[in-house]
């Protein structure tokens, strides 16, 4: 083996460390304002992240050091000649234990965490009581049922339900807790900027729980291949404040009941108002 | 060698093999399956005033009166950017195009004074933010400031391109509802070319509102393979109902013409004329339709294309929109019950098609109906719409509204019926009173358990 080979094996550590470095910087990290979660478990969630960045970083700059070191000996020392060893002991024991140990310490550190976004018990108690919303994935949208003002969701659709597509409002500042679902075959709600992701599966009701920790629009996409219209599963989070939100709630009411005469609140959020229906 | 390079190039060929099974559209607007039975020597004039007036999907054309939104966009030079001797383009600042968003790259820009009037220049740059202009240098032009031009069918093609991208999929490129993905749907992708659209606001006469397609669009159909849009902005969404309103339009005219040779000059029809019982020679069949061809045709083209693009223009007018008399009658148990007589009752006959419970399952469904076009019965037992598809009537316990779940789309799917169906129009035989009971009755469907 030439020595072009060592600076081949060189070059990828070296690229891979720039690139992850320069990531940031050049917006290929985390969606969202400086690669910050747009929620407090997003924000645990990408800490956990870069804990796993730092120690597989290391074992990775180690490993290849090393590699290329065995390398540039080999290629420069062209008499010695490679003998056959059966392995060492000790060496085993360090490659199984160190990892084995990095391990067991990442399974018991993240633990915490993840009990607090999956596990129904440990979620935020009113949340659970007050469902916001149900959110039903379906080829190739998402559609959202709130309960009326000053209701709660029930299981089956009551008659003062709101409706809407692809849209959905969230309050920011309190944990908020959605019932998620699927019409047909199986889609994932995905918000990559909350760090949220929960597959929907036809049949069942998978309760989703998060806290957005500031107001703006975030993508609500699909990230399961559901179909050819997968890509266009595309919807927004609309995180607002708690007034906003009411606010919006009530415009909804005010269409969703509208007779085609009564007032109809102002064309905002809307794809109509009486400026379009004359 | 050794590890396998034979290997690793068969992998790379995978993708390449799986993407030449797609299948890929045709970049043409096809005619409709009438046209196509016609005998040649009528389809061919049929089929050229289509090009000639609507063009193909490369270069659209519109003929004047249409009622949709061409895009002709004016500029006016500001400023020529100097250039090298060697520079191929030539640069300059123009106003006027704020209405012409990012899609001019490409488009023919036509000199409408200066030096270069009546020439045509290629647009090769175009920067929406600055209002830059890059065109190909040729001697014949020499744009000054205070120079305009014309820039032709930008609206139209700017709907072109996201019709293409978004609902060419299923409604195929002409609109004709058979596009790639159509075989696959239940219920199929809208055929737009009858130019009738089911869930609107407008009188049973009526054709759509545009803000009933942008609605459609918008907010999609529960229950249907058709998803919400409504991540495009206002003025995407407006395009492509232009686009599909004109896609509409040609399919109109074309029946129209068609409609008119289809009885006489068919490929059947001629059969019929030249067999013995029809007692007529090819060539004198040919002879007449030359005839009709010269004195008629102009004629009948005319009416065609002005009476399709005055119907569109009749339904954005305000007047076409149902809007009741009297505001929703209160939503009470008494006002449902009478809402419910009013279902069984035999004025309405709601209970034929959609069932005494209203489960759709009306005994109009165990019937073979006879389709109007043809006037033969149909294959199977049960309703059809107007594109020949079996239509089940609605189960309304359901609770999926497709024309939307406002009491003024239930009011306005009473009052004028859905378009294309059997549903039928009861505006004018009901009053407001009773549509609304009506309304308040179906509404209640869904939330009153198992009855
Ligand atoms: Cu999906």
């Amino acid at each position: 083996m030439g020595k072009g080979w060592c600076l081949f094996f060189l070059f990828w550590p070296i690229a891979a460390v720039v690139s992850c470095a320069m990531a940031p910087f050049v917006g290929w990290s985390f969606p969202y304002n400086n690669a910050q979660a747009a929620s407090n478990l997003g924000i645990r969630i990408d800490d956990l992240f870069y804990i796993i960045l730092i120690v597989t970083a290391i074992v990775f700059v180690g490993t290849q050091a090393v590699l290329v070191y065995a390398l540039w000996r080999g290629a420069n020392n062209r008499e010695e000649r490679a003998t056959n060893i059966h392995g060492n002991h000790k060496l085993e024991l360090i490659w199984s234990i160190i990892p084995g140990a990095i391990l067991l310490f990442l399974a018991i550190y993240q633990m915490n965490i993840w009990a607090d976004f999956r596990i129904k018990k440990y979620y935020p108690e009113a949340a659970v009581k007050d469902p916001l919303a149900e959110v039903t994935a379906r080829q190739f949208e998402w559609r959202f049922r709130y309960p009326a003002i000053g209701k709660k969701l029930q299981q089956k659709p009551q008659p003062d339900d709101l409706y809407s597509v692809n849209e959905l409002h969230v309050p920011f500042g309190k944990p908020v807790m959605i019932q998620l679902r699927s019409d047909d075959v199986q889609h994932s709600f995905f918000l990559p900027a909350l760090r949220i992701k929960q597959d929907a599966l036809p049949g069942l009701q998978i309760p989703v729980w998060f806290e957005a920790n500031k107001p703006g629009t975030y993508d609500l996409v699909c990230a399961e291949l559901c179909g050819w219209g997968h890509y266009k599963m595309k919807a927004h989070v609309i995180v607002q404040p708690e007034d906003e939100y009411q606010a919006y709630l009530k415009n909804l009411t005010q269409k969703q009941f509208y007779d085609g005469l009564g007032k109809i609140a102002a064309k905002d959020t809307g794809t109509e108002s009486e400026a379009v229906e004359k | 060698m050794r590890f396998g390079f034979r290997r690793l190039i068969l992998l790379s060929l995978i993708p390449l093999i799986s993407f030449t099974g797609c299948e890929q559209p045709q970049v043409k607007f096809v005619f409709s399956q009438k046209t196509n039975e016609l005998i040649p020597e009528a389809a061919k004039p049929v089929k050229e005033a289509l090009v000639r007036q609507f063009g193909n999907p490369f270069e659209l054309t519109q003929f004047e009166g249409l009622p949709t939104d061409f895009g002709d966009v004016q500029g006016t030079v500001k400023s020529v950017e100097s250039s090298g001797k060697d520079q191929p383009l030539i640069r300059f600042q123009a106003t006027g195009l704020e209405n012409a968003y990012d899609k001019l790259l490409g488009l023919p820009l036509e000199w409408t004074s200066g030096k270069g009037q009546g020439h045509i220049s290629r647009i090769k740059e175009y920067d929406f933010e600055t209002g830059t202009i890059a065109v190909e240098k040729s001697p014949e032009i020499d744009p000054q400031s205070g120079d305009t031009f014309l820039i032709e069918c930008v609206r139209l093609q700017f709907g072109r391109d996201l019709y293409n991208r978004h609902c060419m999929h299923c409604h195929g490129m002409s609109g004709e509802g058979t596009g790639p993905t159509s075989r696959y749907l239940n219920p199929p992708p809208r055929d737009f070319r009858l130019g009738i659209y089911k869930y609107t606001s407008t009188k049973p006469t009526s054709k759509a509102q545009e803000a009933d397609l942008a609605r459609t669009v918008k907010e999609g159909i529960a229950g249907t393979y058709m998803p919400s849009f409504k991540l495009l902005t206002d003025d995407e969404v407006s395009a492509i109902v232009n686009y599909v309103i004109w896609l509409s339009i040609r399919g109109e005219t074309e029946k129209k013409l068609v409609d008119e040779l289809y009885l006489d000059y068919s490929e059947t029809a001629m059969a019929e004329r030249t067999s013995e019982e029809g007692g007529e020679t090819r060539e004198e069949v040919l002879e007449e339709l030359k005839e009709y061809m010269e004195l008629d045709f102009p004629d009948t083209l005319e009416f065609a294309t002005s009476s399709v693009a005055e119907a569109w223009e009749e339904a954005n007018l305000e007047d076409a929109i149902v809007i009741p008399q009297k505001p929703r009658v209160a939503d009470t148990p008494e006002s449902r019950e009478r809402g419910r007589k009013l279902y069984l009752s035999q004025k309405t006959k709601c209970a034929s098609c959609h069932g005494p419970q209203a489960r759709g399952n009306g005994t109009a469904t165990q019937d073979f109906w006879t389709n109007p076009a043809t006037n033969e019965k149909y294959s199977e037992r049960g309703l059809h719409d107007i594109w020949g598809n079996l239509l089940p009537p609605r189960d309304l316990h359901r609770g999926i509204y497709r024309g939307g779940r406002r009491p003024i789309d239930t009011y306005r799917r009473l009052y004028s019926g859905i378009k294309g169906t059997p549903m039928p129009a009861f505006g004018g035989s009901l009053t407001d009173e009773e549509l609304w009971d009506m309304v308040n009755y179906v509404m209640s469907l869904p939330y009153d358990g198992n009855r």
